[in-house]
C-alpha cells in the first residue's frame, strides 16, 4: 500500500492525466479557442479543472458525452443538480410544453402555487419563495433572519459551503494559516473582493461540536439572528452530523431565538425523498433549496415557517428577483419533483448504494486502504482517511492527490465524478453503471498496491 | 407647448376614476382574486416575488404568445411590461422555442462548458467592444460578481452608485434604490438607505450615492474620498432618463484618474435600448458590463464582460467567479439563437417604427396640455407625470403617485400591460409588435388624457 507515498502518486498522477489528455484532444483545442472571449476559457471558475477542462456535449440518462465523443457514466451530475436524469423523458416534455406558452412573464403563474404546495407538503415548513440559484437562497434565507429577529450576527460553520453572496462567502475552504483556532476560527474570504465588514458580521464555529457552539451562544446568543449550516456537510466530501447534532442545535436556536437555516441545495431531495429534514427528523425555521428541485433548470428556492417568514409576507422584507418563480423553471420543477423525485425513486438509490457499498468493501478488505464511504440516497463519496473527517479540519488533512488521482483514475475508466466533492446517482443510473465505478475503484487499488 | 401652459390635474378627479377603474380590474379578474386566497396559503402574498403584486391586486399569467399575454381569467394583453423588459423578442419566439426544444433533449445542466458558450461570448464582444465574458443567472448576480471584480482588482471598499437606481438584491448595491425623501439627506451628499430591512449591518458604509447627471457632485466626491473608491456602477433606471452629453465620458475619466473602475448596469438596457445596449447608445465603453434580462430571450441568465485589465483575475483564477448554472447549455442555447438570429440589427429597426406610432403620445400630452414628457430608446419608453424632463432621481419626487397609478390601471383594463410602478418604469416592446399594438397604447392613452381633464 502507498498511500502514502506522495511520490509514487504523483507519478499515477502523471500517467494518467497523460492518458485524458489522448482522450480529450477536441476539448484541450478548444479550451485554446474559448480562451479567447470565455474569461479563462470558461463560464464559471470551477470548470477550469486540472488537467484541462472537459467541455460538455450532450447528456442521456445516467451519460454524458463529452467534446470528443467520449460516452461517460455521469456521476457528478453537475454538482448533483441531475438526479432526474440527463434529458429525462418528464422533465423534456414539461419543457417541451412550457416553451411555446411563453417562458418570462415577472408575474405569477399557477405552477408556481404548485411547487410552492409541493415544497410545503416535501419539506415540513409551509411558506415558500424562488429564487434562480443557490446564491440567491442562502441570500435571501439570511436577510430574511435578520429582518425577522432584528439581530445582526450570523453563525456559519467552517468547510460549509452556502454559495457567493458577499455575506456568506466566507470559510467555505480557509487556509488553515488564516482561519485561526480550531476551537474559535476567524472567518476567512473566499476571494479578494470581499469588504472584511460583511465577515465582522459572522461567527464560524466547526462541525459536528457542540462545546463552542454553547460557548458562541453563551457569549452573543442575543445579538445572532440565524445559524445556517448544511446539515449534511457537502463541501468536504460527504460529513455526517454526529447523533444528536442536530437536535441540540435545534433546541440550543430554539432557546436562543435564533433562525436555524439549513441550506439544503445539495442535500434537499436528493439524500432523502424530504431532503435532511426528513433524514434528521429537525425542521428548521428557513431552508434553502436549489440544484436537484429544477431538474437541469436554474433555480432555486427559500422556505420557511409562518413566523420566519413574517418580514415577506409583510414586505419589510423585499425578497424578489426578476426570473424568480419564472414559468419554464417552475414547468420543470412541478415535473421533477412530482412526476420524477417521487418517492419510489429513494429506495431505488438505495439500491445502488448496496452495490457500491459491497463493492468499495470488497475493495477495502482486498487492499487494506486507509479509506471510507459514506452514501445517503443519491450522493455518496469516499473520504481518503479511516476514520472518516468529522469536520473541515480533518478533512484538510487528507493529502489532495490522493484525491485527484482517484478521479482521474475514474474518468480514464469512463466514470465522471467530482474532483473531491461528492458524487450523485441518479433515477436512471444502474446496478451495472454503478458497478463500473466499483471495476474503477478496484483498479485505483491496484496502482497503488 | 411648453411646461408652463401645463394644466394642473384635478386629484380628486383622479381619485374617483381611479375607484371606477379599480371596480373594473376587480371584475375583469374574479379568477386572479379568487386564486390569490390559494396562492397565499404557500407563496407569501400569493406571487414567486415581491415585485408581482401591485396594488390593487397580483395577476397571474396564464401564457404568452408573441406581443400578447393572457391571464387566468382569460383576459388579453398587449405586454409592454414583457417580464421587467426581458421579452423584447417576444413571447414563444418559434426560434427560441426551437432552440429549448432541441436543446432539452440533448441535456440542460453538466456544470462543465458547452460549445454555445463560446458564440454567446464572441456576440456579446462584438456588441460591446469589450473581450472577455462569464455568465451567471441573473443581474443580481451579475453586479455581485462586477462589484466584487472592481473590489479585488483595486484593494478598495468604497462602491459609488447613482441615488435612485436598482442593481439587483444583493447587499452591497440594495442602498439607496427608492430612497424616501424623508430618508435621503441632502441632495449634495445623499443618504445610503438600506432598501430593505435584513441587511447586513454596515453595508451602508461602503456604497455612496451621487444624483445622476452630475458630474461635478461625483468629481467632487472622488476628490474628497477617491483613494478609498474601488468603483462606480451606474444604470438609467427611473423611466427612462438620459445622460447629459459628456456626462458618463466625464465618469469614466473621474474614476480613472483616481484609480477607480467604471462599470455599467446593462441589465435593463442591454439589447433593449439599441442592438449594442448603451454603450452603443451613449458610445462609451466601460471597464466591466453587467447583462441579463433580455440575454436569455426569457430563460434566466446573467453576464459580466469586460476588458482584459479588469478581467484580469478572472482569467487568471485568483479570482473565483461561480455559479452551479452559470453558463448552463440551456440558456445558452436561447441565447446563442436570440442573439445571433433573433435580436439582430435589422430588428432594432422595428423598434423605432413602433417609437414613431407611441410618439403621438407625445401629440396628446400637448393637445390636452398634461404636465407629462415623453421619452423612447429603442424597445424602452416611459411617459413621466411632469411637466418638464426627469434629470435625477429626486425630480421623481414632486410626482403625484395617483396619477401614473391611474395610467397604469387604464391602461390595463383596456388591453395595455405596462410595467407597474410606472413612476419609475414605464414599458418594454417588443420587435413582434404590429403598429395596431402601439396605436391601442396611443388610444387609451388620449381616452385617460380627455377623462382626467374634463
Amino acid at each position: 500500500m502507498v498511500a502514502n507515498d506522495l511520490e509514487k502518486i504523483d507519478e499515477l498522477i502523471r500517467a494518467e492525466e497523460a492518458t485524458l489528455a489522448q482522450m480529450q484532444p477536441a476539448s484541450i483545442a478548444f479550451a485554446a479557442r474559448a480562451r479567447k472571449a470565455l474569461a479563462g476559457g470558461v463560464v464559471c471558475s470551477w470548470h477550469a479543472t486540472d488537467p484541462h477542462t472537459m467541455y460538455g456535449a450532450t447528456g442521456s440518462g445516467a451519460r454524458i458525452r463529452d467534446l470528443d465523443g467520449n460516452e461517460l457514466i455521469d456521476m457528478h451530475l453537475g454538482y448533483g443538480v441531475m438526479v432526474a436524469g440527463h434529458a429525462n423523458a418528464k422533465v423534456v416534455e414539461a419543457v417541451r410544453r412550457r416553451v411555446a406558452e411563453g417562458t418570462h412573464f415577472a408575474l405569477s403563474v399557477q405552477d408556481a402555487v404548485a411547487v410552492a404546495e409541493h415544497l410545503a407538503e416535501r419539506f415540513q415548513v409551509p411558506l415558500w419563495r424562488f429564487t434562480n440559484s443557490g446564491t440567491e437562497a442562502t441570500m435571501d434565507a439570511v436577510r430574511i433572519a435578520r429582518a425577522a429577529t432584528g439581530r445582526d450576527l450570523v453563525i456559519r460553520v467552517e468547510g460549509c459551503y452556502h454559495g457567493s453572496p458577499d455575506g456568506l462567502d466566507f470559510s467555505s475552504w480557509p487556509e488553515l494559516a488564516y482561519a485561526g483556532p480550531a476551537e474559535r476560527p476567524v472567518p476567512v474570504p473566499h476571494t479578494a473582493g470581499i469588504p472584511r465588514l460583511y465577515g465582522e458580521a459572522l461567527r464560524i464555529v466547526p462541525f459536528n461540536d457542540v462545546e463552542v457552539l454553547t460557548r458562541v451562544f453563551a457569549e452573543e446568543g442575543d445579538r445572532i439572528a440565524a445559524m445556517i449550516m448544511e446539515p449534511v456537510a457537502m463541501n468536504m466530501g460527504i460529513v455526517a452530523p454526529d447523533d444528536g447534532y442536530l437536535a441540540q442545535i435545534r433546541e440550543l436556536t430554539r432557546r436562543h431565538g435564533v433562525m436555524l437555516v439549513f441550506d439544503e441545495v445539495k442535500t434537499g431531495a436528493t439524500i432523502a425523498y424530504g431532503g435532511a429534514i426528513e433524514w434528521s427528523g429537525i425542521v428548521p425555521d428557513l431552508i434553502c433549496l436549489a440544484k436537484a428541485i429544477g431538474g437541469g433548470l436554474p433555480i432555486g428556492a427559500v422556505g420557511g415557517s409562518e413566523e420566519a417568514m413574517g418580514p415577506v409576507v409583510s414586505g419589510t422584507m423585499e425578497q424578489e428577483g426578476t426570473f424568480n418563480g419564472n414559468p419554464l423553471s417552475m414547468a420543470a420543477a412541478k415535473a421533477t419533483l412530482t412526476e420524477v423525485l417521487t418517492k419510489e425513486v429513494y429506495a431505488h438509490l438505495d439500491e445502488l448504494n448496496g452495490v457500491l457499498r459491497a463493492g468499495f468493501g470488497d475493495v477495502k478488505s482486498r487492499f487494506g486502504l486507509p479509506v471510507t464511504i459514506q452514501t445517503l440516497g443519491a450522493r455518496g463519496g469516499l473520504q481518503f482517511a479511516d476514520p472518516a473527517p468529522r469536520n473541515f479540519r480533518e478533512r484538510v488533512a487528507i493529502d489532495w492527490r490522493i484525491v485527484y488521482l482517484e478521479h482521474l483514475v475514474q474518468l480514464t475508466g469512463g466514470v465522471w465524478i467530482p474532483n473531491g466533492d461528492p458524487w450523485a446517482t441518479s433515477v436512471a443510473h444502474t446496478r451495472e453503471d454503478v458497478a463500473r465505478y466499483v471495476e474503477n475503484l478496484d483498479r485505483f487499488a491496484s496502482l497503488l498496491a | 407647448m411648453t411646461a408652463a401652459d401645463a394644466i394642473q390635474i384635478d386629484l380628486g378627479l383622479v381619485e374617483e376614476l381611479t375607484k371606477r377603474e379599480t371596480e373594473a380590474l376587480d371584475r375583469k379578474h374574479a379568477r386572479s382574486l379568487s386564486y390569490r386566497e390559494e396562492a397565499r396559503v404557500h407563496l407569501p402574498g400569493g406571487v414567486s416575488s415581491s415585485w408581482q403584486s401591485w396594488p390593487p391586486h397580483p395577476i397571474y399569467i396564464d401564457r404568452g404568445l408573441g406581443s400578447k399575454l393572457w391571464d387566468i381569467d382569460g383576459n388579453e394583453y398587449v405586454d409592454y411590461h414583457n417580464g421587467y423588459g426581458v421579452m423584447v423578442m417576444g413571447h414563444a419566439h418559434p426560434k427560441i422555442v426551437e432552440a429549448v426544444r432541441k436543446r432539452v433533449a440533448l441535456g440542460t445542466h453538466f456544470a462543465q462548458p458547452t460549445e454555445d458558450a463560446l458564440p454567446v461570448a464572441e456576440n456579446l464582444a462584438e456588441r460591446t467592444g469589450l473581450p472577455f465574458w462569464r455568465f451567471g443567472n441573473s443581474g443580481t448576480e451579475a453586479t455581485l460578481d462586477i462589484v466584487r471584480i472592481m473590489r479585488a482588482t483595486t484593494g478598495r471598499d468604497l462602491i459609488v452608485k447613482i441615488e435612485g437606481t436598482y442593481h439587483g438584491h444583493h447587499d452591497s448595491l440594495m442602498v439607496s434604490v427608492f430612497p424616501p425623501e424623508a430618508k435621503a439627506g441632502p441632495r449634495d451628499n445623499p443618504t445610503s438607505v438600506p432598501q430593505t430591512d435584513g441587511m447586513i449591518p454596515g453595508t451602508t458604509d461602503w456604497t455612496v450615492n451621487v444624483p445622476f447627471n452630475d458630474l461635478e457632485a461625483a468629481q467632487k466626491l472622488f476628490a474628497e474620498r477617491g483613494d478609498e473608491i474601488g468603483g462606480m456602477i451606474i444604470v438609467t433606471n427611473c423611466g427612462v432618463v438620459l445622460p447629459d452629453e459628456g456626462y458618463l465620458d466625464g465618469l469614466k475619466e473621474t474614476c480613472h484618474t483616481h484609480g477607480a473602475m467604471f462599470a455599467f448596469d446593462e441589465v435593463k438596457t442591454g439589447f433593449t435600448v439599441a442592438w449594442g445596449g448603451a454603450i452603443e447608445a451613449f458610445g462609451v465603453v466601460p471597464d466591466l458590463v453587467a447583462f441579463a434580462k433580455a440575454l436569455g430571450a426569457g430563460l434566466p441568465c446573467g453576464a459580466v464582460g469586460g476588458t482584459e485589465d479588469a478581467m484580469s483575475r478572472v482569467i487568471a483564477g485568483t479570482l473565483d467567479q461561480v455559479g452551479t448554472f452559470n453558463g448552463n447549455p440551456l440558456t445558452m442555447a436561447a441565447a446563442k439563437v436570440n442573439l445571433e438570429e433573433v435580436l439582430t440589427k435589422e430588428s432594432y429597426g422595428r423598434l423605432d417604427e413602433i417609437n414613431r406610432i407611441l410618439l403621438r403620445c407625445e401629440d396628446v400630452i400637448n393637445r390636452y396640455h398634461l404636465p407629462a414628457t415623453m421619452k423612447t430608446l429603442g424597445a424602452k419608453g416611459s411617459i413621466e407625470w411632469s411637466p418638464t424632463p426627469i434629470h435625477e432621481y429626486r425630480d421623481l419626487w414632486a410626482i403625484d403617485d395617483r396619477i401614473p397609478q391611474l395610467a397604469w390601471l387604464w391602461q390595463l383594463n383596456r388591453g395595455v400591460f405596462k410595467s407597474p410602478g410606472s413612476k419609475w418604469e414605464s414599458w418594454t416592446t417588443s420587435i413582434v409588435m404590429s403598429d395596431e399594438d402601439a396605436q391601442r397604447y396611443v388610444d387609451s392613452f388620449e381616452e385617460m388624457a380627455a377623462a382626467i381633464t374634463r
